[in-house]
């Protein structure tokens, strides 16, 4: 009787691995992601004393001087405004830094990809876990801040809850997408700073979708985070509910960009140990 | 781990056709610049290299092969396929049970990071569990002989300390075949003679262990095969000491009759 070999390694044709046995080996080292978060984020000292009050004073300062920026410009405060524009910028760095670290992830994790077998695609997961671990504290952060302010407590509120998942599953994807794109254009990373910069000013951050020009409002069509920030803003500062169109066209992006990168990384990442 | 069942002599590893291509960049990075910069003129900025051509190969259990060559002759490269870790460009491998998926070179992936988390973080993603991995750390800890280094940073090991922690590593964990990949170059004469001996009790009937060294004398001394890989093609192989001689001679001549006949 012949034995069955345990195992087969053949030369790999375009397209995706079997998605079943993915994701047992995948789920089997679960532990490795929180573990290997703990430790970067150890290495970045963001488990210190300072490095949290840092973590939480960066985005705190720039809402400062952003706020100074539409005072001085716009030459009306209110205090919403204030509301919303820190919350926004909070959110949005948790998608802005899920992909800088995203696109390093892969790179970075090189020694690892050369001598262990496991799946790849827990490199750029960790990354977008890491970035939600530093998100956390921004929120609280934001709790201080609308209680102190004054803004309005109520049950509209647990919206923030699944618009923080959609954001979420937003990071995650363009994680995995950006850290696949890396290994094959290594200075993806250098063009992120431009690109988030703009995608910053075109997303309603700055200002709130209501105050935007019907004419300019055609770029909402192609912004994931315009349903996202809307939503944001009206239930963890207003106390409203989100429109229901906008959780759907947020959920979608975020779903869409999460399939698009996970296909392009699983079809791709038995390529990354003969390229990294 | 459940006990294995595997008889002496019966297939564990077997390599057919082995081919495997590395896909780098010539001078530099590949980047988006220097891709939209060469679109018109259609260079192609990637080099092949050919780091295994067609190899056959059959590790049975209860054996111990021994792999010898020059730098950069491919044993690593063939090591990383046999563990599933580089899908091979051309033919097969069949592996007829548990390899160890943390090879020795695998550890102190994150220099700024202690040799005890370098450890936990290598077998989580190897796919180990979080208790797995704390009953064999004292034993790991223990060979390694590392005392308080094991919680410093690794940047702040020694090539010797590096090569004692990977090789313990890789013995400790006991897979049904088992690689370990030139650890025991860089360690003392002590460490090289305990390693030696760690490796002879590993030997047993229902193990395979594959040994990539350039110490020739170890291998004489615990293989029971050899094969001599050169520039990724598979030069000889045979009983240890016929191989090794002949190998011997062609590291002192520069050349031999085994290779001109191919080259
Ligand atoms: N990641 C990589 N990318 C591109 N080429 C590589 C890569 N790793 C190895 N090579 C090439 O493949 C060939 C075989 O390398 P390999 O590491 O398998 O050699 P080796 O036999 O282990 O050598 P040594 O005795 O020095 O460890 C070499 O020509 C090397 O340049
Ligand atoms: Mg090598």
């Amino acid at each position: 009787m012949k034995p069955v070999p345990v195992e087969v390694y053949e030369p790999f044709k375009a397209g995706l691995p079997p998605l079943r046995r993915y994701w047992r080996l995948l789920w089997a080292r679960r532990a490795f992601i929180s573990e290997y978060s703990r430790s970067e984020l150890h290495e970045k000292h963001f488990d210190s004393v300072f490095g949290q009050v840092w973590l939480i004073l960066n985005p705190l300062l720039l809402s400062g001087v952003y706020f100074l920026l539409i005072v001085i410009i716009g030459g009306q405060s209110d205090k919403f405004r204030y509301g919303h524009l820190t919350a926004s910028l909070f959110l949005f760095y948790f998608v802005a830094n899920s992909m800088t670290a995203g696109s390093k992830s892969v790179v970075k994790g090189q020694k690892l990809i050369l001598n262990t077998a496991f799946p790849r695609i827990m490199l750029p997961i960790s990354a977008a876990y890491i970035s939600f671990i530093r998100f956390l504290p921004t929120v609280l952060v934001f709790f201080v801040i609308r209680t102190a302010m004054g803004f309005p407590f109520g049950w509209a509120m647990l919206w923030a809850i699944p618009v923080a998942a959609i954001t979420g599953i937003l990071a995650l994807g363009l994680s995995i997408l950006i850290s696949c794109a890396n290994v094959y254009f290594r200075d993806i990373g250098s063009f992120l700073p431009y690109f988030s910069r703009t995608w910053l000013y075109l997303s309603p951050i700055l200002y709130e979708v209501s105050a935007l020009k019907p004419k300019l409002r055609s770029i909402e069509a192609f912004n994931p985070l315009f349903p996202i920030l809307d939503s944001w803003s009206r239930s963890i500062v207003r106390n409203e509910a989100p429109q229901a169109a906008s959780l759907l066209q947020g959920l979608a992006w975020a779903l869409g960009i999460l399939l698009v990168g996970t296909y392009f990384f699983l079809s791709r990442e038995r390529d990354f140990a003969v390229r990294v | 781990m459940s006990k294995s069942e595997h008889k002496s002599g019966e297939l564990a590893i077997s390599v057919q056709h082995l081919g495997l291509v590395y896909k780098t960049t010539i001078d530099r990075r590949p980047t988006l610049k220097a891709r939209v910069r060469t679109l018109g003129r259609g260079t192609k900025h990637t080099r092949i290299v050919h780091a295994l051509d067609d190899v056959m190969l059959d590790v049975p259990y209860g054996s111990v092969l021994g792999v010898v060559g020059a730098n950069g002759a491919g044993k690593s490269t063939l090591m990383r396929v046999i563990s599933g870790i580089l899908p091979p460009s051309h033919g097969r491998v069949e592996v007829y049970g548990k390899v160890s998926t943390l090879l020795a070179l695998g550890v102190g992936f994150n220099p700024s990071l202690s040799g005890r988390e370098n450890v936990q973080l290598g077998g989580l993603a190897a796919g180990m569990s979080r208790r797995d991995i704390e009953d064999h750390f004292e034993e790991i800890a223990d060979f390694a002989e590392l005392g308080d280094a094991i919680d410093a940073p690794m940047r702040t090991y020694s090539s010797g300390m590096f090569a004692r922690l990977g090789f313990s590593v890789a013995v400790t964990v006991r897979p049904d075949i088992l690689i370990v990949d030139e650890a025991l170059s860089t360690g003392d004469a002590k460490f090289k003679e305990k390693s030696l001996n760690k490796i002879k009790e590993l030997r047993s009937e229902d193990r395979a262990l594959v040994l990539v060294s350039h110490g020739l004398g170890t291998i004489r001394e615990v293989c029971n095969e050899v094969a001599w890989l050169h520039k990724g093609k598979l030069i000889q192989r045979g009983e240890p000491n016929k191989i090794v001689d002949a190998y011997e001679k062609f590291l002192k001549v520069g050349k031999s009759a085994a290779i001109d006949e191919d080259v």
